[in-house]
């Protein structure tokens, strides 16, 4: 008889339905999936546009999510990096004044090894002296800013070579330009990072439990200096990208890229607290969140009105984790529980 | 393994939705040009163009809250279909939002820059598309007009001018200490304000010597703090005027001022705008002068100038430029109807 029924629960749980409930237990991108498909109904029905332009589409998703991708890396380790907008933008800055007075090579290393100098002392902040992550990079994304508003003299500073930018906006494989390549390649490169390599997967262990983690004999810092290095040089890569193809750099870039990168992650299943959610999770809020915003614009409807659709994906996304729904519910319950007792009396 | 198919799994599913959309995208073109043909044939019959305008700004802003309305109002006397997009001052996504026009194929777009700097490849793929642009409010560098069809907006360098020219005609031969508060860093208009300024201050009253020169975003909370901080390094006493590149501004310094117990009509202050609270100011005799810029004038000649582009009245290399007037407002005239406050 127990024989028969530890037979029973293993067949179920190595069955195709078993392995399915399995998987949607552990993953966190299932709200980010049906919000994913509501959104491209929508957009099918509403604007087919922004799937027949696809590759407009797809560069959109590439602005949101480069820096989504990036942040992401801290936010698994329940940090937060309010820098990379500023990181974007002093990197565009740097990448473009250097080449203009080297080459583009040089210029894209300078821009690099700032968005790297920047993250470390992000991280040493946070890690070594204990500052919280929302301050120590609130700080640095004002400090950032100011720092390039100082190198442009104020002033977005124009790409010499404007040929080079022209080209590096054009198709490079099929109709996918180089930014679009470069956002999957890092988007690929993260989530093998991040699911495949130890120090990747530590990540979710230090944002689940930090204490635990240390009791495990992980090297906490250095996993919270390895997410702020990513999110850095990501932040920076992607501002290298902006200031090339725009082929100028502005030192006021990135006023919305911070928001859009944040909901992106949020969209995407990501805990704002750590420990739960993914680099996928992170692709496909970017995708979603892209995606409408193309819809949005060719319809012509205003910020405003934008902004309203935004935050209310934004707010599906968050109240309907099940742990909201679990507290919204128990909440309720008290609640009514209360009102039936006071009515018995 | 399981993992490397996850990793793997979003990839493969992109380039198969690239192939598949590829399809799409050309049956899509060969629908267009069917489309094309048929619009042609019937063009005779009703008038319309479809038409986006990226602008950085809307009804989020005071500006653009009289502009926009102004342009839709001229567009649905002209037949024309707007778009109107607001990239909030960000040149990537003003860049993004570009790539879309340009992918819808309209007849026309009309293009606000936000980062004058940023707009040559917009510029670049709208001509290889073959769609015309002009351009509203802040006009191109030199070296990118010859992309765009024409300009319609203020001559942002002559206002700087006149404002100076205000200033030089109140200051006489009298040597004046000046703080200059221009706009947004960055910002073309600004750019152009702060160099038109000094340009002509430089050249018709040298006696007038400029402290110095901060900037602010815009808006009048800002200017008081950031007046406040240059009044406080130059020393109250060693100033005699101040510039704004607004009326926001301007009423941000004087307030400044008014905070330290001196009377701002005993200060030389001129600005631009002549807006809803920069032209009590000048009744009031707080700010000596203003220039007149009109949105609603903005909104519909920026409409006006497309249509003449999508009649054939502006044929391509003949870029045409419709400056605004730029009005002087003093005290003497502040009060008159043709210099009312539009913003």
């Amino acid at each position: 008889m127990t024989n028969q029924t530890v037979i029973k629960v293993g067949s179920t749980a190595t069955g195709f339905w078993g392995k399915f409930r399995s998987v949607l237990a552990r993953r966190t991108e299932g709200r980010a999936v049906v919000l994913f498909a509501i959104i491209a109904t929508f957009v099918t029905v509403s604007q087919p546009l922004v799937f027949t332009a696809y590759q407009v589409t797809l560069g959109r998703i590439a602005l949101i999510g480069l820096v989504a991708l990036g942040l992401t890396a801290v936010i698994l380790m329940g940090e937060l990096d309010l820098s990379v907008a500023s990181t974007l933008a002093v990197s565009g800055v740097i990448a473009v004044t250097v080449a203009n007075q080297t080459n583009m090579a040089i210029g894209v290393l300078a821009a690099l090894a700032a968005g790297v100098v920047v993250s470390l002392i992000n991280a040493f902040f946070v890690a070594i002296v204990g500052i919280n992550s929302f301050i120590a990079t609130l700080g640095m994304l004002f400090a950032l800013r100011g720092m390039a508003f100082v190198i442009s003299d104020e002033a977005p500073v124009k790409l010499q070579n404007t040929d080079l930018g022209i080209a590096f906006g054009q198709p490079l494989l099929g109709p996918l330009t180089p930014r679009i390549l470069i956002f999957f390649l890092i988007f690929i490169a993260i989530q093998i990072f991040v699911s495949r390599v130890k120090a990747g997967r530590e990540f979710l262990a230090v944002g689940g439990n930090r204490q635990a983690a240390y009791d495990a004999g992980i090297p906490v810092k250095r996993r919270i200096f390895t997410g702020f290095i990513i999110s850095g040089v990501v932040a920076a890569i992607a501002g290298i990208i902006n200031a090339v193809e725009r082929t100028s750099a502005d030192p006021t870039s990135g006023s919305t890229v911070l928001l859009a990168s944040f909901a992106a992650a949020i969209i995407g299943g990501n805990y704002l607290k750590g420990g739960k959610g993914s680099i996928i999770g992170t692709l496909i809020g970017a995708a979603s969140l892209g995606m409408l915003q193309v819809a949005l614009t060719i319809s012509g409807v205003q910020i405003p009105i934008q902004e309203i659709f935004i935050g209310g994906i934004l707010l599906i996304a968050v109240i309907t984790d099940p742990s909201s729904l679990r507290a919204v519910w128990g909440s309720l319950s008290t609640t009514f529980q209360g009102i039936k007792n006071s009515l018995a009396k | 393994m399981r993992k490397s198919r996850l990793v793997l799994a979003p990839a493969v599913m992109l380039a198969a939705a690239a192939l598949v959309l590829s399809g799409c995208a050309a049956a899509e073109e060969e629908t267009t040009t069917d489309a094309g043909s048929t619009t042609d044939s019937t063009e005779e019959v009703a008038e319309t163009y479809e038409v986006y305008a990226l602008l950085p700004q809307g009804s989020d802003q005071a500006y653009g809250t009289f502009y926009v309305p102004a342009m839709e109002a001229a567009a649905a006397e002209l037949g024309i279909n707007l778009t109107i997009t607001n990239s909030q001052y960000d040149g990537d996504k003003q860049a993004s939002e570009c790539e879309i026009a340009v992918a819808a194929k309209p007849d026309g777009i009309i293009l606000w820059p936000a980062v004058g700097d940023s707009v040559r490849p917009c510029l670049e793929a709208a001509a290889a598309a073959g769609i015309p642009v002009t351009v509203t409010n802040s006009d191109l560098f030199d070296a990118d007009k010859a992309l765009s069809f024409g300009y319609s907006g203020p001559d942002t360098y002559g206002q700087g001018v006149s404002s100076a020219e205000i200033m030089c005609e109140l200051v006489g031969d009298t040597p004046v200490n000046i703080i200059q508060l221009n706009g947004a860093p960055g910002n073309a208009t600004a750019i152009d304000r702060d160099n038109g300024f000094t340009d002509t201050v430089a050249a018709n009253c040298p006696n007038v010597t400029i402290l110095q020169e901060e900037s602010t975003d815009w808006t009048k909370a800002t200017a008081q703090q950031v007046a406040s901080e240059m009044i406080t390094a130059q020393g109250i006493d060693n100033i005699g005027g101040i510039y704004a590149a607004d009326d926001s501004i301007a009423a941000g310094a004087i307030a400044a001022l008014e905070a330290r117990g001196v009377v701002a009509a005993d200060y030389f202050i001129t600005s631009i705008g002549n807006t809803f609270l920069g032209n009590p100011l000048v009744i009031a005799g707080s700010l000596d002068g203003t220039v007149f810029q009109s949105s609603s004038w903005d909104g519909d000649n920026a409409t006006r100038l497309m249509y003449a582009v999508l009649t054939g009245e502006i044929a391509a290399g003949e870029r045409e430029v419709r400056f605004m007037p730029s009005v002087k407002v003093t005290a003497g005239n502040a009060s008159d109807a043709d210099v009312a406050p539009e913003w």
